[in-house]
């Protein structure tokens, strides 16, 4: 440990920072502006990818206030007058708590599952901000743009969900930790 | 001793709790920044200025090469059809060069007509061209951010025009930068003329790629490929500014084409008019060309 002590520091603080800056990334690359069809519809659900993704692998380094924070800063951005702000922070906090709830069937298993885990969590937060946003401005939204975002992001997933996946792979030593995804089938979390 | 145990143990219990309670905590929070955003709206337009302020840079960094990539695409497309389009550019060159000598005879003529009827023009509008560094596009909200701001003039308001026509107006300003609000947001709501019979209408997004036309005195005026035109109502936008074309007249409502094209928009301007300030509503303190404007047209003609 004393060997390498400010690099193994620096490595340390790389892993830790590095999940908030990811999703920091894709919450500013939702404004990118990208002239793909379709992909740049879908862009605004990708921070709940990162958040599912990194909330199955390392959530300790996704603590909730920094969720919320993201989330907020997503709707500041987002923008829309009268759209509500802090729609995307509930459901990132939602998300994060209904992965680490449901571990066991989403961490160890087959891909397909976790595809599954994410197709139904999305749909969650798609139809969550669909109802807030229409309630709040009192208006009834076309739902169909919405199901576009729905449908492009869960086929995108398997495109990004094992390259964000990779970090956890490389975490050093194989030091036990208490959110490594070693839920055994019948083993409840605490 | 024993103090700090008791109170080692009390902050055990504490952080327990919070933990225990940390989702329903954060799930407050979420909602707690929902409902401050419902009660004081200036609040968070502030911190939307500010987040934008803030992105508005690196955004900047991401849109060049972004821009770059999308023009290279664009090009390979075009190379393809370099000769047909070459062909159709010529074409619509003689034709625009013979309604160029019909406008140049219009506007002396129309000149002269002023100089006669003592016609006093509105005020003169100047141009701020922008890039768009960031699009505001999801499911709920049609817009884009542009890299100027309050710094170089930009006020609440303005019109946003590209070659084609009118793309939006400004929804927010910050120091460096802005949000347009496109005519095809929900949101939009824009006071039109049909060119063809001058007749009033509202122009309304519901964020598809077309427009509603509303508030029509009678839809058996409108023929589809009339053009819509800004009418200048509520003072902010100059008047005549092309904004689409009529495609649909019928049981479903009229609906227009805009003339801008929101997929491929990287360069727009931002019409200054110098009357911004009548229609920002919430600033009513900067309301200072409003008395100047307004007597004028009823008592000058006379």
């Amino acid at each position: 440990m004393r060997v390498d002590g400010s690099l193994a520091m620096l490595d340390r603080w790389g892993r830790w920072v590095l999940p908030g800056t990811v999703l920091l990334f894709f919450v500013l690359l939702t404004l990118a502006p990208l002239r793909a069809p379709y992909l740049s519809d879908a862009l605004p659900l990708l921070p709940m990818l990162v958040v599912f993704q990194f909330s199955l692998t390392t959530p300790e380094r996704l603590p909730g206030p920094l969720l919320l924070a993201m989330g907020v800063l997503l709707d500041l951005l987002l923008g829309g007058p009268g759209a509500p702000v802090g729609v995307s922070a509930l459901g990132f906090v939602l998300i994060r708590a209904a992965v680490a709830n449901n571990r066991r069937y989403l961490v160890g298993v087959p891909f397909l599952f976790q595809w599954f885990g994410f197709c139904l969590l999305a749909l969650g937060f798609v139809l969550l901000v669909w109802i807030f946003t229409s309630l709040w401005t009192w208006t009834a939204i076309d739902p169909l743009p919405a199901l576009v975002q729905y449908v492009v992001v869960i086929v995108i997933y398997p495109l990004i969900g094992p390259l964000l996946a990779r970090v956890r792979a490389r975490d050093p030593l194989n030091v036990p930790e208490l959110s490594r995804g070693t839920a055994r089938p019948g083993e409840t979390t605490p | 001793m024993a103090i700090r145990d008791d109170f080692e143990v009390a902050a055990g219990q504490v952080r327990a709790a919070v933990q225990r309670f940390a989702l329903g905590l954060l799930v407050l929070a979420a909602f707690g920044a929902m409902l401050i955003g419902k009660a004081d709206s200036v609040l968070v337009e502030n911190a939307r200025v500010l987040a934008l302020d803030l992105a508005s840079p690196v955004l900047e960094a991401i849109a060049r090469p972004v821009a770059a990539a999308n023009r290279a695409i664009a090009d390979l497309k075009e190379f393809a059809s370099l000769r047909q389009e070459n062909a159709r550019l010529r074409e619509e060159n003689a034709r625009l060069l013979a309604w160029q000598t019909a406008a140049r005879r219009l506007e002396n003529e129309n000149e002269g007509l002023r100089g006669l009827a003592n016609f006093r023009e509105g005020p003169e509008a100047s141009f701020i061209t922008a890039r768009i560094v960031g699009d505001s596009v999801s499911a709920y909200v049609r817009g884009a951010l542009l890299n100027v701001g309050r710094r170089v003039g930009v006020a609440h308001g303005q019109a946003v025009v590209t070659g084609e026509g009118l793309a939006g107006r400004i929804a927010e300003v910050g120091d460096n930068s802005a949000r347009v609000l496109f005519v095809t947001d929900v949101n939009s709501r824009l006071p039109v003329l049909i060119e063809r019979t001058r007749e009033r209408a509202i122009l309304a997004g519901d964020n598809s790629p077309q427009l509603r036309l509303t508030l029509l005195q009678s839809v058996a005026g409108v023929q589809r490929g009339d053009r819509i035109i800004t009418s200048g109502h509520g003072g902010s936008f100059p008047v005549g500014i092309p904004v689409g074309e009529v495609v649909e007249t019928g049981e479903g409502g009229v609906r227009v084409k805009p003339f801008a094209d929101f997929s491929r928009l990287e360069f727009v301007r931002v019409v200054d008019y110098g009357v911004t300030s009548l229609v920002s509503g919430g600033s009513g303190a900067s309301a200072t060309p409003a008395p100047a404007g307004a007597p004028a047209p009823g008592q000058r003609i006379r």
